[in-house]
């Protein structure tokens, strides 16, 4: 038996992302997670005006700042007892939807599938389709994907005045009402990304693909025409499920979702939220106080235990050498380690197509990625509905004067799903300003170190098992790794403590 | 054909994300059309891996002809910079090892260019600019540091910085244009005119029309924490993802291009001496400014009184 501990450095996610492996006979034994950046955000918060978190937070993240700045509002008219109006929840549903849909394109076609393009696969019968198609900054798609996407996170800056990195929603509303000419923008926006979803990604009409309801109908519906076969989704498939990525990956069971586009009169999202327990097969009701955080294997201050984030700590404590190998906290929903983003939504959701994947073939690299492809569909649907909602209370209000000048003492939370999955904030107020600000990003959950009780974080999870056959180009960690949409800017805070053999993928 | 190496250091990727959204020019026609090589970038490149790249930089096999860096330069905890690091490495000690061999260096952002959100009271990564901690000169290079071309570092400014402005100012280093400087070492281009100039507002600006409340049509300068008159970026002279800027649809301009972004205090109230603004437009006399006030406020037209123009 050789063991081998090996470290990975990993490119084409948001951030910086290492891993060490213990590797026994070339099978992964053991993973740690190690990502290389602490920023201290929650320090930055103590003591500020409380509605400086609008302006402060969604810097946490380029990428999902418009999620950041809607768990900040939240928390906010959380804490005071404030019902925004319908005409501002539709604004920032649409401006949520759309920085999440750009997110999920961007992330499929330029830091997904240039690894189809990696050497290895030089002699694949797909490989000159996949070339001209994926070819990074050069292919059709991804030409096509740049442009797309720069034209539909428009949305945000139409409505809150730029991309990355706004302020336009407040506690009550919003800075600037929709008007016809807004709205008629955003759907000709709509339109746009919708042909060309159709034209490239699916190869054919989204509402008939969105009505498939099961794998083998996917799979006959996109084998029927060449132009479906063709596009990049066919391609996507194919190629993927040709070099086995539907085998590979599987993480934890447990999913967690908060919920997308959350309806103006409180009573839940379009997709609900909730906790989908793998063990008895059961989407609960989504209960907050569940989630806890664990310090033990991180380099934080340590206390026993997990601790929900209003009793949490966030002292960094740089402890090299010792068995903490990270700056990240673990979440666990209860005891349990769970994984969240797409997949956790549309089955948390019921939504067909994916549960019956996901219930034939299990969790898995292919259908992590797809899903991240089948919410982009329904997205471009559920936005163009959200335009209509808008429409219809146009005239309403789109702020209401909550007319605080101190804000009250106490504690709260805001809690939306962004590109990634769950992300919270809880927070708490005394004497006017901000007392406690503590962050739960979607990476946090997939990413986690090991917790109190030695239990893997997700992505841990879903390495652990693995035959690496070329430790020297281990192209199957970066699709496993790549398939989780890793944003290592928002929240993990690791530091490698070994150096031993470096490769890389 | 000039080459770029984009490294990240105490980043949120935000600049990166920015830089997607370039649409004048696009980032596929900077490597197309203006014959610039991306050589590595965190998020966008493939060929090779960030070890190999560096091994080649160093050992001189591979030129640096402009390194941009996005993000604050963390040097704690205790001046190790193990709050950020690559393979163990503190990023900060790249920095200073590529910084020399590049012909230009290019802070992507106001982390970058002068700690940014990040060095924010307490500090607590201690983390700085590249050549200035918020508006004092020095920061991780040192005021008198200057690249291979004899410039310092050129200070792309903004949280993030505008896309156009990043991908504008790659352009013209590609084609040996000499950047023109301010005091804060920004390009002159983007930065010699504020962001209250094409401000939709600015017709309420003009006659003292101000809200008390966000959420309005009228000019946030006077109560609600907007830095628009103070502050030099591109945001209103070249709109954002081609449609709008923060001050049009109704946001505060929080001074994100300036050396004290975030600023310590309330970000949505402007400090004032009596009824008027503690920080005036940039270079107005307070004397003359309220006598204008005055003036420009009894001249102001119904219709702007009424707030019948949207911004």
């Amino acid at each position: 038996m050789t063991r081998l501990t090996v470290d990975i450095d990993l490119n084409r996610v948001e951030g910086d992302l290492e891993f060490q492996l213990d590797l026994e006979d070339g099978v992964v034994v053991d993973a740690r997670c190690i990502g290389t950046l602490y920023r201290g955000f929650e320090q930055i918060m103590i003591g500020r005006a409380p509605r400086d978190s609008l302006v402060i937070t969604p810097r946490v993240c380029g990428i999902c700042g418009t999620a950041h700045l809607y768990a900040a509002t939240l928390a906010l008219e959380q804490i005071a007892g404030i019902a925004p109006p319908a005409h501002a929840v539709h604004v920032r549903n649409l401006c949520l939807m759309a920085e999440t849909l750009q997110s999920d394109l961007r992330q499929t076609f330029l830091f997904f599938t240039p690894d189809f393009c990696n050497p290895l696969y030089a002699g694949h019968s797909l490989a000159s389709e996949v070339t001209a198609a994926f070819a990074p900054l050069k292919g059709s798609v991804v030409r096509g994907c740049l442009k797309s996407t720069r034209e539909l996170i428009g949305i945000v800056a139409i409505f809150g005045g730029q991309w990355p990195h706004s302020t336009y929603m407040l506690p009550g509303g919003i800075t600037q009402p929709a008007n016809a000419r807004r709205l008629l923008e955003t759907r000709e926006i709509l339109a746009d990304v919708r042909d060309w979803f159709e034209q490239a990604v699916i190869g054919g009409d989204l509402d008939e693909w969105l009505a498939l309801d099961g794998g083998p109908a996917l799979f006959r519906w996109m084998a029927a025409s060449p132009t479906r076969a063709g596009s990049a989704l066919g391609l996507f498939n194919r190629f993927a499920r040709d070099i086995g990525l539907h085998k590979l990956g599987t993480g934890t069971g447990h999913l967690l979702s908060y919920g997308v586009n959350q309806r103006p009169d409180g009573s839940g999202s379009e997709l609900a939220a909730g906790f989908f327990n793998a063990d008895t097969q059961r989407v609960e009701a989504l209960d907050h106080l569940q989630i806890n955080e664990h310090v033990r294997h991180s380099w934080f201050l340590d206390y026993p235990g997990g601790r929900h984030p209003w009793a949490g700590e966030t002292i960094p404590d740089h402890q090299p050498g010792s068995d903490r190998y990270t700056w990240a906290k673990a979440p666990r929903y209860g005891d349990k380690v769970v994984q969240t983003g797409p997949l956790a939504e549309l089955r948390i959701a019921g939504e067909a197509l994916i549960t019956d994947l996901l219930n034939s073939e299990g969790d898995n690299t292919w259908l992590r990625q797809f899903a991240r492809l089948r919410r982009a569909g329904w997205l471009l649907n559920s936005l163009v509905d959200t335009t209509d909602r808008l429409k219809a209370v146009i005239d309403e209000a789109h702020f209401i004067d909550p007319k605080i000048g101190v804000w009250p003492d106490g504690e709260s939370y805001g809690l939306v799903e962004a590109a990634r999955g769950a992300l919270g904030h809880w927070i708490r107020i005394r004497n006017g300003v901000i007392e406690k600000y503590q962050i739960v990003t979607p990476t946090a959950w997939n990413a986690s170190p090991r917790d109190s009780s030695g239990r893997h974080g997700h992505w841990e999870q879903s390495i652990i098992g693995l035959p690496v056959a070329d430790p020297e180009n281990p192209v199957e960690i970066g699709h496993i790794v790549r398939s989780h949409d890793p944003c290592l800017v928002c929240t993990v805070h690791f530091i490698g403590s070994h150096k031993k053999t470096h490769f890389n993928v | 054909m000039p080459n770029i190496v984009w490294i990240q250091t105490g980043a949120c990727s935000g600049d990166s994300m920015a830089l997607l959204c370039a649409d004048q020019p696009s980032i596929e026609n900077l490597l197309q059309r203006h014959g610039l090589r991306l050589l590595w970038h965190p998020s966008l490149t493939t060929d090779a891996r960030f070890g190999q790249i560096l091994d080649a930089l160093l050992g001189g096999r591979e030129k640096l002809d402009i390194l941009c860096i996005e993000g604050s330069l963390i040097t704690g905890p205790n001046n190790t910079g193990q709050y950020d690091s690559w393979k163990g490495r503190a990023k900060i000690d790249i920095v200073r090892e590529l910084a020399p061999l590049a012909t230009h260096v290019v802070a992507m952002g106001t982390c970058a260019a002068f700690g940014g959100v990040h060095a924010a009271g307490p500090n607590p990564t201690d983390c700085t600019g590249l050549q200035f901690l918020k508006g004092e000169a020095g920061g991780l290079l040192g005021a008198d540091w200057r690249a291979r071309s004899g410039q310092p570092v050129i200070n792309v400014a903004g949280c993030p910085a505008h896309p156009n402005t990043m991908t504008k100012v790659l352009a013209m280093l590609a084609a040996d244009d000499t950047l023109k400087l301010d005091g804060l070492n920004r390009p002159l281009a983007f930065f010699s005119s504020l962001v209250h100039q094409g401000c939709t507002r600015n017709e309420y600006h003009e006659y003292d029309i101000e809200d008390e409340v966000l959420g309005g049509r009228g000019c946030m300068f006077f109560s609600l924490g907007c830095r628009g008159p103070q502050t030099l970026a591109p945001c209103n002279t070249e709109l954002w993802n081609g449609h709008n800027s923060k001050t049009r649809a109704g946001v505060p301009c929080f001074g994100c291009t300036a050396p004290d972004f975030p600023s310590n205090r309330d970000l949505f109230v402007t400090p004032k001496i009596g009824a008027v603004p503690k920080f005036l437009p940039l270079g107005v006399a307070r004397a003359k400014f309220m006598a204008y006030k005055n003036l420009a406020r009894a001249a102001a037209p119904e219709r702007v009184v009424n707030r019948e123009m949207e911004p």
